[in-house]
């Protein structure tokens, strides 16, 4: 009976199906979806991450079992690579004081190349660096392995065979996690040799010996293993145990005999910073689709209900208790939500993967618990829905199902109050806590105002679409004929126009904002794609000096308009310092950020003097010096600060100490000033003057040595070097430049010193943000310069924050070397990338990455609030379309039930065009104050929430977002809704005026 | 006993915030076993007795005992156990009758799960009515529909039938039929029959008329012969065919006789 009765309301059975799937399968896919997106975060963020922040690298001394404890603390974690095993003792070699690393890693071998010789095999064979300087067969004591000869008493180092020579292939090779074992690498001291890999069998034939430090209970090797998060194999969902890992690490290594090495903390905290910004817009999305999909269930459950209601009154007629009654309701609308649920949850499930796929490839979709739940949290929507409709048919007279003309019930404003009380308390509170007003960031919150804008609106539209179209029934009286007349006395009466406009509005609403978000969302990200990324393309290289970037540059773009040498040096007023002629080319810039300023104009103004620079290429430098003679206990030194080719910071040059009254003092210039050029930069002084209590330091004298000529020597011959000593304007501080040299001031009180003067006092810089007097980092970040504004932005290429703009023969100018954390970068003109970075190859640099704008705004869409928006948008149109379909089938069904009234009203001489005009007119209405509401409601909702909703895990400082909605857009909806809703509305109606047929009064 | 009592039975709707008075002072007794006809211009209230006497309205005022139940007294339960056990209620319009998607035999059932199912007693009755028990009722001629509607109405052996209009949409052989099942169940079963009709054929096949006209009841009709009822406040409602003799709004002298009262009209 169930089933016949279905399909007896197949039609709207079908719909409720379809309608109740949704839901389930929205609020399903949410979960799914967010996941997918935790798991592409977790994975990013790990696979950017440096080798030692993906794993753990668990070391034991003693007689602990690292199989096992390793065992134990992997347990259940299935992301994790298979771990790689080793053992390690660090000794000194006899008769000297290097240290080595003996050493075994399982496959150890297969990450080294064996130039010469063979991998160990034996107990005793090691292989070694082939700088080592040993030969294969020589061999090697190392102070802390020994073992005991037969004869002998005691022990001693044992002699360990050479067997191969190797070269390091990587040491970013993640099986070395990212220690510093070879040279090429290794900071600092020198006193640590490239390490010694031996056959895990000498372990057994020698014995450890050493000094016992803390907390070692005896010298001994190192067990020690190498564990990687494997980020293909990671998902959302592993990083409470990733975190768990973590916490037991940092435990283990509190105790006694074990050491864990991890940076992991660094990408769990990032990780859990974007999935933070992640979850909450996700699941608010998801909340309001729900809600959404609560509503048109609400709609269309009670629809189902009501058309059974003829039913419901025989079966009370017919006696039927009133549990039958209820059961005899309910059972159709039950029936169907429950086959809702599992096709909801396998359509659910197979959008999730297909969205997932689309826009997260690579990321596995499985259904999860939580996935599973919101579906039947979606679908316990429909429940309430079925309860209340029934309850209203089971208090319903009998009688008044059968009466011709219902008496019309009064339409309760309990239930609307109720919901625009809610709606109202909601907006009031973003209001209070500064979500819609304080737009200076980025709120939560503030995506939860479409849904209450879109629903208030709709309920007011609801209560006042029937007295406006009742003001019209004096004019369709009067003319305009029956079909409007018809029409409008039907929406005034209300019950089906008023479910339409609610679940239209609110879903059309959420819609309109959700394409206003997105349009204005991809906007900013396309913005600041282009603002920090600086230019179309940007091509990341390896680190070179300033001087072989900018040449390698003009030679792989000789015509200078593709391409710009950049280096980004980071600060609390970061820095860009490029070439300006060419960062004009090729650089994003908008003049009304800056005032009107065009950036060539800008550009223009960088650049400053060209100073001649003091190069010193040799292996010593000699300043002649006169002075008058030094007074008795003084020691006055003269050093000359030198800029030192791949060195970051200044190399003082103690280059004289004054005695007598002058002569040549030489010394020795770092030997890299033989291969490249050193510069100077300054000559200062140092003085040591002696003072007696009693004495006036005023009176004390004041000598002035006079610096009258450098020179340098190379190869062995002493030549001048022209330091424009006699120059004033090429030398600025204590003393002066005149006609006799370089003289500064020295005294217990002064010890004057002069520097070059390459550029201006302040370098010219196009600057972002409150830069003020601060100086900026410079190339060394020694922060020893400051900069004079030639523009001032809101806006400027290469910079997220407060920084300057400057020429890059500027910044050379003022520093010292490049810093470490500076990045080197070719920045070019739209589709000139690939080209320029196969220049830059061709020229011997190394091309780290290539980067787009369009790969930068990938990034911004696919963190966290990237991810939710984008749901909402594909949500929000699917819901809006399946609003629309519920409501042209509602109106069918209205009308439908009236088929009897309009056969009626044709048996008296109305035209058949009236009527149609009256169907299709009624709908016309309906639709069109649905959508108009959900029109107003989505664009005052992007109106208040626009600018505070969430777009960027980090939102930039700069530039400022323009928030700019695309009409087209919102037009292109509101277009193809109106259109679609026309057509349909057509075809109901002519649908329908077929089936009214005056033969029908018969029956 | 009887199968029915009103007694001054008031029923007031309201409409539009007007307030309609359906019946007034309405007092009928119908016995145990007897058929009678509801007779009456339309809106005169004879469907609303109808509904009344199914318990499917609360009446404004007065009694109604129906199967020796005051029907006032009865709660929900107590109604619908009614209406399953002891009413059969058939509808005007045949479609209203029947789920259009169920055949005659599931018709039948769905009406008789309201109290117990009798297999037998439904195939008997499609016997009766001469219907196929798996012919679908959507599928029906409208005669077919009405007869189904009555083996509905029957199903489970009801003291009272209720029928409104039972023959309004049929030609002359299925009224014919219809109003021989009423007959049947009277004659065979003992069933009491309360029959709203226009159709001079139903009434005069049946044992009694009783004719309502403005809310009351106006004259009752046995054996051929017709009676005016005189009301509870002593009211007595001139027929229509003698308006001309003393027509509404007249004035009359009234003049005893012994064995009641002669009207005369006062005026020329």
């Amino acid at each position: 009976m169930i089933m016949r009765g279905l399909w007896e309301r197949r039609t709207p059975a079908l719909v409720v199906l379809v309608i109740a799937i949704v839901p389930v399968a929205s609020a399903v896919v949410g979960p799914l979806y967010a996941d997918a997106s935790r798991t592409t975060i977790v994975r990013t963020v790990l696979s950017r991450a440096p080798v030692e922040a993906k794993g753990w690298r668990y070391t034991v001394k003693g007689d602990r079992d690292i199989r096992r404890e390793l065992a134990a603390f992997t347990a259940g974690a299935r992301f994790l690579t298979e771990p790689v095993f080793g053992m390690e003792v660090d000794s000194p070699i006899v008769h000297s004081d290097v240290i080595v690393p003996l050493m075994w890693q399982e496959g150890q071998c297969e990450h080294v190349r064996i130039v010469r010789g063979r991998c160990p095999s034996a107990a005793r064979e090691i292989m070694v660096s082939e700088d080592a300087g040993y030969r294969v067969g020589a061999r090697v004591a190392l102070t802390s392995v020994v073992a005991s000869s037969p004869g002998d008493t005691g022990y001693k180092p044992v002699p360990l065979r050479v067997v191969g020579l190797y070269r390091p292939v990587s040491a970013a090779d993640p099986f070395w996690f990212g220690r510093s074992l070879f040279a090429a690498e290794a900071q600092g001291t020198d006193k640590r040799a490239e390490p010694f890999f031996t056959a895990r069998e000498t372990r057994d034939a020698v014995v450890i010996t050493g000094v016992l430090y803390a907390g070692d209970q005896a010298p001994g090797w190192a067990d020690y293993g190498i564990v990687y998060v494997d980020p293909a194999r990671m998902t959302g969902s592993d990083v409470q145990r990733l975190a768990a890992m973590q916490a037991t690490a940092v435990d283990m290594g509190q105790q006694s005999g074990v050491a864990v090495f991890s940076w992991i903390d660094g990408p769990l905290r990032d990780i859990g910073r974007q999935t933070g910004t992640l979850a909450v817009p996700t699941y608010l999305v998801i909340g309001q689709l729900v809600g959404l999909g609560w509503l048109l269930l609400f709609q269309t459950v009670g629809d189902l209900v009501r058309a059974r209601s003829p039913e419901t009154a025989l079966a009370r007629l017919r006696g039927y208790g009133r549990l039958r009654v209820w059961l005899f309701m309910l059972t159709e609308p039950l029936v169907l939500l429950a086959a809702a649920y599992p096709l909801g949850v396998l359509a659910g499930r197979a959008a999730g993967e297909a969205i997932v796929a689309a826009l997260l490839p690579g990321v596995p979709v499985g259904l999860t618990p939580g996935a599973a739940l919101a579906g039947a949290a979606a679908l316990a929507g429909g429940l309430p829905a079925a309860v209340v409709a029934a309850w209203r048919t089971a208090r319903r007279p009998v009688t008044e199902e059968w009466r011709r003309t219902p008496r019309r019930a009064r339409q309760s404003w309990v239930v609307d109050a109720v919901v625009l009380a809610v709606a109202g308390l909601g907006l009031l509170e973003l209001l209070g806590t500064g979500v819609i007003t304080d737009a200076s960031a980025q709120r939560t919150g503030a995506l939860a105002v479409p849904a209450l804008i879109a629903l208030a609106l709709a309920l007011l539209a609801r209560r006042l679409l029937p007295p406006l179209v009742r003001l019209l029934f004096g004019l369709t009286r009067r003319r305009g004929g029956l079909g409007p007349f018809l029409a409008l006395r039907q929406v005034a009466r209300g019950p089906v126009a008023a479910g339409s406009v609610i679940v239209l509005g609110t879903a059309f609403g959420l819609a309109t904002f959700a394409v206003c978000a997105w349009t204005a969302t991809i906007g900013n990200y396309a913005e600041t794609a282009r603002f920090h990324l600086g230019a179309p393309g940007a091509i990341e290289v390896g680190p070179v000096s300033p001087r072989r970037l900018a040449e390698a540059v003009r030679a792989a773009d000789p015509a200078g308009g593709a391409a710009a040498p950049v280096v980004r040096v980071p600060g609390t007023v970061s820095m860009i310092a490029t070439d300006p002629a060419r960062l004009a080319r090729v650089g994003h810039w908008r003049p009304d950020r800056a005032g009107g300023v065009r950036l060539a104009d800008a550009t223009s103004r960088l650049s400053g003097p060209d100073l001649p620079r003091v190069p010193l290429s040799g292996d010593r430098i000699r300043l002649r010096i006169s002075h008058e003679p030094v007074p008795e206990g003084w020691q006055v030194r003269l050093f000359a600060v030198v800029r030192v080719p791949g060195r970051v910071g200044p190399a003082q040059l103690a280059v004289a100490r004054l005695a007598g009254t002058g002569g040549a003092h030489a010394w020795p210039l770092p030997p890299e000033c033989a291969k490249e050029p050193c510069e100077l930069r300054s000559i200062r002084t140092e003085v040591h003057a002696p003072q007696s209590p009693d004495e006036d330091p005023f009176a004390i004298p004041t000598i002035h040595p006079t610096v009258k000529a450098v020179e340098v020597r190379s190869g062995g011959r002493w030549r001048p070097v022209d330091a424009a000593l006699t120059d004033r304007r090429r030398w600025e501080g204590d003393g002066h430049a005149g006609p006799d040299g370089l003289s500064m001031p020295v005294g217990p009180l002064v010890a004057g010193g002069m520097r070059l003067v390459l550029t201006p006092a302040k370098i010219p810089a196009i600057q972002l943000g409150p830069v003020g007097d601060r100086e900026m980092p410079g190339l060394d970040r020694l922060h020893a310069a400051r900069t004079a504004a030639v523009a001032r932005t809101t806006a400027a290429p290469g910079l997220s924050d407060t920084g300057v703009i400057v020429d890059l023969e500027q910044a050379d100018r003022v520093s010292f070397g490049v810093a470490e954390e500076a990045r080197f970068e070719v920045w070019t003109a739209a589709g000139k990338a690939a080209a320029v970075a196969d220049a830059l190859r061709a020229q011997g640099l190394t091309v780290v990455s290539i980067r787009h704008v369009a790969d930068l705004e990938a990034r911004f869409a696919g963190e966290g609030p990237g991810l939710a928006l984008l749901l909402l948008l594909a949500s929000a149109i699917a819901a809006a379309a399946l609003a629309l379909g519920r409501t042209v089938l509602a109106l069918y069904t209205a009308a439908r039930r009236r088929r009897h009234e309009l056969a009626a009203l044709e048996a008296s001489g109305a035209r058949r065009g009236a009527l149609r005009a009256a169907l299709l007119l009624e709908q016309v209405v309906t639709v069109c104050a649905g959508l108009l509401t959900g029109l107003a409601a989505g664009l005052l909702a992007a109106r208040a929430a626009l600018e505070r909703i969430p777009q960027f895990a980090e939102p930039p400082a700069s530039p400022p977002l323009p928030f700019e909605v695309a009409p087209a857009a919102v037009a292109l909806l509101a277009g193809v809704t109106a259109l679609v809703s026309l057509l349909a509305t057509a075809v109901v109606s002519e649908v329908l005026l077929r089936g009214v047929r005056v033969e029908e009064l018969r029956a | 006993m009887n199968a029915v009592r009103c007694e001054g039975v008031v029923q007031i709707y309201k409409a539009q915030d007007v307030e309609v008075v359906a019946l007034r002072d309405v007092d009928l007794v119908v016995d145990e076993g007897e058929t009678v006809a509801l007779l009456g211009p339309s809106g005169a209230g004879k469907t609303t007795l109808l509904w009344l006497l199914a318990g499917l309205l609360r009446p404004s005022a007065g009694r109604v005992r129906v199967a020796g139940a005051d029907l006032a007294a009865l709660d929900q339960r107590g109604l619908d156990r009614l209406r399953a056990t002891q009413l059969g209620v058939l509808l005007q319009n045949p479609s209203r009758n029947l789920l259009p998607y169920l055949d005659a035999g599931q018709n039948v059932a769905f009406a008789q799960r309201g109290a117990r199912r009798d297999r037998r007693r439904a195939r008997e009755l499609l016997d009766r009515v001469g219907l196929a028990a798996r012919t679908v009722a959507g599928r029906m001629s409208g005669g077919e529909q009405q007869r189904l509607a009555m083996a509905v109405a029957l199903a489970n052996r009801p003291r009272l039938l209720l029928a409104d209009e039972p023959t309004s949409q049929l030609d002359a052989a299925n009224a014919q039929a219809v109003i021989e099942l009423i007959r049947q169940a009277a004659r065979e079963e003992g069933t009491t029959a309360v029959v709203v009709t226009h159709d001079v054929a139903v009434s005069e096949a049946l044992g009694r008329t009783v004719t309502i006209r403005d809310g009351r009841v106006g004259a009752e009709g046995l054996r051929g012969e017709e009676f005016v009822v005189v009301g509870r406040e002593g009211t007595v409602q001139i027929p229509p065919e003698y308006h001309h003799l003393l027509p509404p709004g007249s004035r009359a002298r009234i003049e005893p006789l012994e064995d009641g009262v002669a009207v005369r009209r006062a005026e020329p």
